[in-house]
């Protein structure tokens, strides 16, 4: 009677780990499914560690990376090439052929690494995980379900405030202006016809505005002087002058008749 | 660096295969699931709905893992084939399958990890129990 109490109490000391480890156990599953597919039967416990620590680091090198080349392109969302880049940056090192001139021929997407993994897809069987894993999202979702007050505002927010904008309807604000798409989202590599792309980007005239942008100006106290924004000082800092020098002084670099006739006209009036 | 993929004379091939890859990620389940991949690319940062491109991660790190564990094993097989010749047998051949700190630290330092390892762990609960019970 005694043996299983004692058994019990030392299976629930091991699973009081700390929450990283949750992640880790599930990932030293998987690798050790990947050893036995490889042929391994056994194991010794520090060398699967060791592995799944290797792994783990290798895909957070591989996110790092993939989001230093997305922030570098000024965006926020990784796409394909982000990520094709952080895999060619984890495999230079073992080396793959044509890495010496990945970046003299355009297409990035050619190279050998993603061919290699289009061959290990299909070669290798699938090896599904063990269990299905249960969202994080998913779980914080239902928790929102059962009290629906709380889905459109925090806790935060006094009630009187009007209430947010239901975040369902904010996909039109997603599209650009001019129709452009995501290249990752385009029909090129959704597989649909690529001449319809292009005749969208010839036939639209692209970048170009539709209105010239006037010249901002805001006033401070009102009395006859204005706060410019002086762009031609080397120091670039606010200079507090009086509007027609400031005007003078702002179209003279430019040196165009249009612009000279412009500050006439004001001054005639 | 501009990295425009479309601006290539062989851009419909290409694309072809590349999509066709991509559908095909759609189909395959890796073993190392979608969930796993999408939190350890959340806590470095990445934001990327895509399904596909996680199991893309998901496929890559499973070709490294791979590799790395058969570089292993043809290492176990070719130190034990240099001691090991009297004994043929086949249960003992499956037995002697053993992924060990010693074959993995060689075939890690290939893909550019150090592994120093102690010969004694005396820091583990489980050293010194039981060998049979050490091994999973």
């Amino acid at each position: 009677m005694n043996k299983p109490k004692s058994r019990r109490k030392s299976n629930t000391q091991q699973e009081t780990t700390p929450p990283g480890d949750f992640s880790f156990n599930i990932t030293k599953v998987a690798v050790s499914q990947i050893c036995k597919s490889v042929g391994f039967r056994r194991s010794q416990v520090s060398a699967l560690e060791t592995l799944t620590l290797v792994a783990t680091k290798y895909l957070e090198a591989l996110g790092k990376s993939a989001v230093s080349f997305s922030n570098a392109a000024s965006r926020s969302q990784s796409n394909l090439l982000d990520l094709t880049n952080a895999i060619h940056d984890l495999s230079l090192r073992a080396g793959f052929t044509g890495a010496s001139t990945l970046y003299d021929s355009n297409c990035l997407l050619k190279s050998s690494v993603l061919e290699g993994l289009s061959c290990f897809v299909r070669s290798t069987d699938e090896i599904p995980f063990a269990k299905p894993i249960e969202r994080a999202k998913e779980r914080e979702r239902e928790g929102v379900k059962a009290s629906p007050g709380n889905l459109q505002r925090g806790a935060h927010v006094p009630e009187w405030l009007p209430g947010f904008p239901h975040m369902g309807s904010n996909e039109k604000s997603k599209k650009r202006v001019n129709g452009e798409e995501l290249w990752e989202n385009s029909s090129s590599v959704l597989g649909c016809q690529i001449d319809v792309l292009e005749d969208k980007r010839n036939g639209g005239n692209g970048c170009k505005l539709a209105k010239k942008r006037t010249r901002v100006k805001f006033r401070i106290n009102g009395v006859g002087k204005r706060m410019h924004w002086n762009r031609y000082s080397a120091n670039n800092e606010f200079t507090q002058t009086k509007d027609e020098d400031a005007e003078a002084e702002y179209k003279n670099p430019v040196k165009s008749k249009e612009a000279q006739t412009l500050v006439f006209k004001r001054r005639k009036r | 660096m501009n990295h425009n993929p479309q601006s290539g004379d062989g851009k419909h091939d290409d694309d072809t295969a590349l999509s066709d890859f991509l559908a095909s990620l759609m189909e395959y389940t890796p073993t190392i699931p979608d969930e796993l991949v999408e939190h350890y690319l959340a806590k470095s940062g990445v934001q990327c709905p895509d399904v596909r491109l996680i199991r893309l991660v998901a496929v890559a790190t499973q070709k490294f893992v791979a590799e790395v564990a058969s570089d292993a094993l043809q290492h176990c097989k070719a130190r034990q084939a240099s001691v090991i010749k009297d004994k043929r047998d086949k249960q003992q051949k499956d037995k002697r399958l053993i992924l060990t700190m010693e074959d993995l630290s060689k075939s890690l330092r290939e893909y550019g990890v150090n592994v120093k390892h102690q010969e004694y762990f005396a820091d583990s609960p489980s050293t010194g129990i039981d060998p049979a019970s050490r091994d999973e």
